[in-house]
């Protein structure tokens, strides 16, 4: 029986930071300022420390998921020999590169740079090499560690601070950022120190929101919609450090607090729901017909790991601490993740296998195990590739929601 | 397979070495890629052993990571859950894919091995990335002697690199028979030779071949084929599709996979842990490294298209796993930018035998000559 669905109302929120976004984009595009590709983890301050156009691949590949021109994309990508199981983002970009009349409009700018790194995988990095190709442009390259027990100790699951962290790793990749600064300030002139801090004092603030609203999140009952939340990512990723993603998260947290106040929920909560898995952007609704049922979300652990604790005492430390996410790390680090799902106090889990993505598709069985024998949580891992709808019909989804929230009662 | 080369693969099959090492005491490792600098582990007088499962079906793998990823990955999982591996003391893998780096995380969640280290490759080839890398071989030496309770000794590295140096020589020597005008060895007997190699230690394996190819060079060589072609790929270890490629009139001349010519391409120059970064950082056809003004790609062509010119091969045939990721997004640029006719197989197991044997055959048909 469906009940009524109550979202935040982030919506204008949002219509209103895309449209600064792309304000911004278009006037520096007028200025011939150069355009860069990066993707998400990567330190998005230094976009507006630089003043360059961004453009992100994995964003791109989303709305054009959303409009619902992502499935032709991906398949030009595979008749151009491109695997079958590689990242849906990057199948898309290569169809909008390759067929750009499928695209959806207006397309990403052609790229003057593009920054690789491998904050989240490999395959951030090998798509940089295909699209630096491609357009025959300069690449740099961040390697972040892949964190195991032996080089990183109790992260926190939102903040991202560790209580130690391999000093070995932190240094190269601090140098490497130094290097990216280098490379940055060659392409878009040099760098302004006082820009510089005024952009991570604003990110600082920006992150400290994000988290307190997905804390908030928590409460009981859920206050918000995932259709909402999980549009947060963007900001975490992209355009953390903007004055207009302060903003957003300025309005967002005043918006989730006095819910919260009021002790009102997106609907009327039967279950609460962790979900994780890349949210899949053609089919968002697949939230909201949950929480019609009455099945909250309080955790997204994939928006839980875009966002950190940025520090402007210490940026280039805090550009590091951006990698210290339990994606990027061995799986005893779901500890912490363990830890949210009790504090809560989840009583399922949505696990989404986006195939093509090794990262969420191979922590999923292990998490979803740690909730049942940590927590006596049951999973349901429904098989969802972020921008190929085809696999994941909503209809079969729904049903198998449907007999999945039976279990659960 | 001829005899020589049956004993070889027994070796590979049986794990025969393996045992033997086991009952003198000494310590084995599993790796999983093979850019894991073994001859760290080789020093501290311990066994580096290449992990591989054989399995036509995956169905334990199958429930702990998807179904869609690698057949290596698929086939180490498979073999781990199975206890095919619970004699080993530890694991190993390196960050140079994701499929590594998770099925290294998947490993440690299931299996729980008493060691495991992953090794944090740099990507890059530059003064910072090279330093970094020499610390991390460093660190990843502290941490497996520590676990040994054994002392590192720069020493002995310089010994076993030596060693390695050695065997890599010799492999060269095969490579150069197989490349033969009438190759004197045939594929499947090349990988049985690679994979016992990568089942005993190598001092061992360079003790046992040394003779080989005195012996090989006398015998006449094989002329019953049509293309010589140059085999392109990843973690692939399966004589019988080899075996289905000679059968179709091919003669594979060289290749650039992790199981052969990109594990042992590259001697390491000097010794300690600067050289040894030097070569692991540098000297392989899949490692997604490469220096600070060129692609990986760009190194792997260079590679493949230095692999043709001087084994004189005709073609290629490209093995695209359905799930390797490296193959996924290099195999368009190999087929473009390549000037030789390329057959791409995608490939999955359990091998539909009767398919790439058409394919095959249409290809030599085409490509093969008179």
């Amino acid at each position: 029986m469906e009940n009524s669905w109550n979202p935040l109302g982030y919506k204008n929120l949002y219509r209103e930071l895309f449209k600064k976004h792309l304000d911004r984009q278009n006037e520096l595009l007028k200025k011939n300022r150069p355009v860069g590709w990066f993707f998400s983890f990567h330190p998005s301050e230094l976009i507006y420390i630089f003043d360059v156009v961004p453009a992100f691949p994995e964003q791109y590949s989303a709305y054009c998921a959303a409009r619902g021109s992502s499935v032709d994309l991906i398949d030009t990508s595979i008749s151009s020999g491109y695997g079958h199981f590689l990242c849906d983002y990057f199948k898309t970009t290569i169809g909008m590169i390759e067929a750009p009349e499928k695209a959806t409009p207006p397309l990403m700018p052609k790229p003057d740079f593009i920054i690789s790194s491998r904050a989240l995988c490999v395959a951030h990095h090998e798509m940089a090499e295909v699209f630096s190709r491609y357009y025959g442009i300069p690449k740099y390259t961040v390697n972040y560690p892949y964190w195991t027990t032996d080089s990183l100790k109790n992260p926190d699951e939102l903040t991202k601070e560790a209580e130690w962290a391999e000093e070995v790793y932190v240094e190269y990749t601090i140098e490497r950022l130094r290097g990216l600064v280098d490379f940055l300030s060659k392409i878009a002139g040099e760098v302004d120190e006082d820009r510089f801090m005024e952009v991570f004092r604003k990110s600082e603030k920006t992150s400290e929101l994000l988290i307190k609203i997905l804390n908030l999140m928590m409460s009981k009952p859920t206050p918000g919609s995932q259709r909402e939340i999980s549009d947060l990512v963007f900001i975490a990723f992209f355009v953390l450090g903007s004055d207009y993603a302060l903003e957003f998260c300025e309005n967002a947290y005043e918006i989730i607090k006095e819910r919260v106040k009021r002790k009102e929920g997106v609907s009327e909560e039967k279950y609460r729901l962790l979900t994780f898995g890349i949210v899949p952007w053609h089919s968002l609704k697949i939230y909201q017909y949950c929480e019609s049922m009455g099945a909250n979300f309080p955790v997204n652990l994939y928006v839980n790991a875009s966002v950190h604790k940025a520090d402007s005492s210490n940026p280039y430390l805090s550009m590091v601490r951006r990698s210290m996410h339990f994606t990027n790390s061995s799986y005893e680090m779901l500890d912490g993740v363990v830890k949210t799902a009790k504090k809560a106090e989840i009583d399922g889990a949505l696990l989404l296998e986006n195939t093509g993505c090794r990262i969420t598709s191979m922590i999923i069985r292990p998490l979803a195990e740690r909730l049942n024998e940590d927590l006596g949580v049951q999973s349901l891992i429904l098989e969802a590739p972020q921008c190929d709808p085809r696999v994941m019909p909503m209809e079969r989804a729904k049903t198998q929601i449907d007999a999945f929230l039976e279990s659960l009662s | 397979m001829r005899e020589p080369f049956k004993l070889f693969f027994s070796i590979f099959q049986e794990r025969s070495k393996l045992k033997e090492y086991r009952n003198e005491g000494r310590r084995i490792f599993g790796t999983m890629c093979n850019n894991v600098p073994e001859e760290v582990i080789h020093a501290l007088n311990a066994v580096p052993f290449r992990m591989f499962g054989n399995y036509g079906n995956t169905n334990l793998a199958n429930s702990r990571i998807p179904s869609w990823t690698c057949n290596y990955a698929r086939n180490v999982m498979e073999a781990g859950l199975r206890g095919d591996f619970d004699f080993l003391d530890g694991v190993v893998s390196a960050t140079t894919d994701d499929t590594k780096i998770h099925l290294f995380s998947a490993y440690r969640f299931y299996m729980k091995p008493e060691f495991s280290y992953l090794v944090q490759f740099p990507y890059v080839r530059d003064e910072i990335s090279e330093r970094f890398f020499s610390k991390e071989l460093e660190r990843f030496a502290k941490h497996l002697s520590s676990f040994l309770s054994a002392e590192f000794d720069l020493e002995r590295l310089s010994d076993s690199i030596k060693i390695y140096n050695k065997y890599r020589l010799l492999c060269s020597e095969f490579e150069k028979l197989r490349a033969d005008e009438k190759p004197k060895i045939r594929a499947d007997e090349f990988m049985a030779l690679m994979l016992s190699s990568l089942s005993m230690l190598k001092e061992d394996f360079t003790s046992m071949a040394e003779n080989l190819p005195e012996m090989l060079r006398e015998h006449d060589g094989f002329s019953d084929y049509r293309l010589r072609i140059h085999l392109s790929g990843t973690d692939f270890y399966s004589l019988t599709l080899l075996r289905l490629i000679e059968e179709s009139g091919m003669a594979v001349v060289s290749d650039d996979l992790c199981t052969s010519a990109g594990y042992f391409t590259g001697y390491v120059e000097g010794d300690g842990f600067d050289a040894l970064a030097e070569r692991y950082s540098g000297c392989t056809a899949c490692v997604m490294t490469s220096s600070n003004t060129e692609l990986s790609v760009e190194e792997r062509l260079r590679f493949i298209r230095k692999k043709l010119r001087e084994n004189e091969a005709d073609a290629i045939v490209l093995l695209k796993d359905r799930g390797c990721e490296v193959c996924g997004h290099q195999c368009p640029w190999i087929v473009r930018e390549i000037d030789a006719p390329v057959l791409v197989l995608d490939l999955d197991f359990p091998l539909s035998v009767e398919q790439y044997r058409t394919r095959m055959e249409a290809f030599v048909e085409a490509h093969g000559g008179g």
